[in-house]
């Protein structure tokens, strides 16, 4: 083993150029894997923590609710969340419970009751902050302090031409589909970063039930964790609770990765994954086929003469693949390095800006204008081991080749 | 004249006059135009003024939602309404002035026009939309159609007549109605969508007596499409012919 590895690290001197060749393409495959491993997480990731964060990472809810949610149907509604709440802050893991209700309404500023129309969520303060960080994203004003107050989506700020202390009124209807109007006061402009949650207005709760006309309840109750994959053992011991009690037959529980756009998304992120890195991964070894090929060709005779000294075609292809996996080893190594700096420093300390294109989102779906990477040392040792793989991927076509080379046929061709 | 000559024009003055008692005491003879039924029907349910109270109560699934309103009618294109409880919804108040109906919303001191989708929306969330509550177009303008037969419903002989709208803007395009052969009430309504899909059943009942015409003093509308939904409507209290001041009829009546 040791004169193989001696010989193919021997090989892998005798031509420079050709080597370096090799290792730069599997340099440039393996920063780019890890760019994009780092890029891919920290996009998707900033989706699905956001997501989570806003559609509560496990929420309760009437079973009829959730078949409807597109509609947001007021009137499957959770009469009294007061005991629902108790049980669910006693859940172990729990960090925080809140009731949330959303509608559809028309909005206006001044006399004429307009065409404008935003999503109104209404939700205790607490909620704004834990799930929106909305006190620290307020462009201008403050948050709410009395029931008469809202926060506005700088979007739907500027879409209305409203602006801070202009009296707004919110044209929304009741559980039972009356007509039902607000007005209060414009407090706050908030800039989340996302084009769709800009288009919020945010109504202290309490207001929000008198509008939607469901007293002591809401439509939805959010349920926390420290972390997004809290959301499984939180929401199996809730489904636990509930099944308990028959007063809660019709209520379900939801996880956040169940439900859309994300319960499509968790597979698809995962195949996205995969079929980018294996595209990178078989395009490099395409070159590294090319250079070991060549190789190959070159020594036919050298072959030819190994062979009839007793070499076994095993031996053959180790030799080929050990050649390719030492070049890749430098080329991987660097190629981690440069892609972890570049995915460390660019990508996740300074971000991509998308601009206006996250405008465009649906609502429920936010993404940031600037996504960041978000680079973990794993990458580095994944990307360097992928490197290897390109290798004997690319190499182990030519080291079967140069196996079936029959001794004499190659001691002839050198004439 | 021979006796057999006596007795064949006997027999053939006979004839005639069981052609005749035929022609005049048959069904056919009896029979009604769809015009005629849509008069009277327009007869009872028109009006030149008209002021009433009543009761509108609206279930959906196990929750019960009561409004009491008084409302305002004069001729077929004005109508208005001022709603007295819940407390919620006090002092919201509708106005009809042709095609245009226009809302008061108290609680923010506002005034609201219902057009477009929003006017064939529940109005308060019941089954009976805006334009249902504040038509008062006549039958006979709307719609034609046949009489498909005779049908005795809830122990009334009814009419049982097929309309069709005669122009697209009509909230229905197609209604069964069963008039009632005494009162000229449709006292059962199945009303359509143009694609023949079943919309809305409306039932009118507790027929009473009023100012020389009959009148349904109770409705209820069942909405065909959401199951579990009733709206029904009694009124408490309803005059024809009464004076109203032009006032009720303009925006300044809305907003006062």
């Amino acid at each position: 083993m040791r004169l193989l590895v001696s010989l193919a690290l021997r090989n892998a001197r005798r031509n420079v150029r050709r080597s370096l060749l090799t290792a730069v393409t599997i340099l440039l495959g393996v920063a780019l894997l890890t760019c994009g491993m780092a890029w891919t997480r920290g996009a998707f990731g900033g989706i699905l923590d956001k997501g989570a964060n806003l559609m509560g990472p496990v929420r309760i809810v009437k079973a009829e609710f959730a078949k409807k949610e597109q509609l947001m149907p007021l009137a499957d509604n959770i009469a009294d969340v007061a005991p629902l709440l108790t049980l669910a802050r006693a859940t172990p893991g729990v960090t925080g419970a809140w009731p949330r209700i959303q509608m559809p309404v028309t909005m206006t500023v001044g006399e004429d009751i307009g065409e404008h129309f935003a999503l109104v969520q209404g939700a205790p303060n607490e909620w704004f902050d834990r799930a929106l960080d909305l006190s620290h994203h307020l462009v201008e004003g403050r948050m709410l302090q009395s029931d008469d107050e809202v926060v506005m989506g700088m979007t739907a700020a500027s879409d209305l031409g409203a602006k801070l202390g202009d009296d707004l009124i919110l044209l929304g209807q009741t559980q039972d589909g009356s007509i039902s109007p607000i007005k209060v006061k414009v407090v706050g402009l908030s800039d989340l970063g996302s084009g769709a949650q800009n288009r919020f207005v945010y109504v202290p709760l309490a207001k929000m039930q008198w509008m939607a006309d469901i007293p002591d309840g809401a439509t939805e109750i959010l349920v926390y964790g420290t972390t997004r994959e809290d959301a499984l053992p939180i929401s199996a011991a809730l489904t636990q609770a509930l099944a308990a009690d028959p007063a809660y037959a019709a209520l379900v529980v939801n996880r956040w990765d169940e439900r859309p756009p994300f319960s499509a998304m968790s597979g698809l992120v995962g195949a996205l994954q995969s079929i980018a890195a294996g595209v990178i991964v078989f395009i490099t070894a395409l070159g590294v086929l090319n250079t070991m090929l060549m190789s190959v060709l070159e020594r036919t005779a050298e072959i030819g003469v190994m062979r009839a000294m007793g070499m076994r075609r095993g031996s053959t292809v180790l030799l080929f693949v050990m050649e390719a996996m030492g070049i890749a080893a430098v080329g991987g190594a660097i190629g981690a390095l440069v892609g972890s700096v570049i995915a460390y420093y660019w990508l996740e300390l300074h971000g991509i800006n998308l601009g206006n294109a996250v405008n465009k989102m649906p609502p429920g779906f936010a993404i940031d204008a600037v996504i960041h990477g978000d680079w973990e040392p794993y990458m580095l040792v994944q990307a360097f081991a992928l490197g290897l793989v390109m290798a004997v991927v690319g190499g182990a076509l030519p080291a079967f080749r140069a196996a079936q080379i029959e001794p004499v046929e190659a001691m002839r061709s050198r004439r | 004249m021979s006796y057999p000559m006596t007795r064949q024009i006997t027999s053939t003055l006979a004839g005639a006059l069981v052609v005749l008692f035929a022609l005049v005491f048959s069904p056919r003879a009896q029979a009604v135009t769809v015009a005629e039924l849509l008069d009277k029907i327009d007869a009872n349910m028109t009006y030149d003024t008209r002021e009433s109270y009543l009761t509108m109560t609206v279930t959906k699934a196990d929750r019960v939602k009561v409004y009491k309103m008084h409302s305002y009618g004069r001729g077929q294109n004005e109508a208005a309404m001022e709603y007295l409880e819940p407390a919620r919804d006090k002092g919201t108040k509708m106005l009809k002035n042709a095609d245009e109906l226009w809302m008061w919303l108290p609680s923010v001191e506002k005034t609201q026009r219902i057009s477009g989708h929003m006017l064939r929306q529940g109005m308060m969330g019941s089954d009976m939309s805006y334009e249902d509550m504040m038509d008062a177009a006549k039958w006979r303008t709307s719609y034609s159609g046949v009489v498909a037969g005779e049908e005795t419903m809830d122990g009334r002989a009814c009419w049982k007549v097929q309309l069709t709208a005669n122009s697209p803007d009509v909230s229905y395009p197609k209604r069964t109605i069963w008039v009632d052969k005494t009162a000229f009430i449709p006292v059962r309504q199945q009303l359509f969508a143009l694609s023949g899909t079943l919309l809305k059943s409306w039932t009118m009942t507790d027929i009473r007596s009023v100012a020389g015409r009959q009148f349904p003093f109770k409705m209820t509308v069942t909405d065909e499409v959401q199951t579990g939904s009733k709206t029904e409507i009694q009124f408490d209290k309803v005059t024809f012919a009464v004076p109203l001041q032009a006032e009720v009829f303009s925006t300044r009546w809305l907003e006062r």
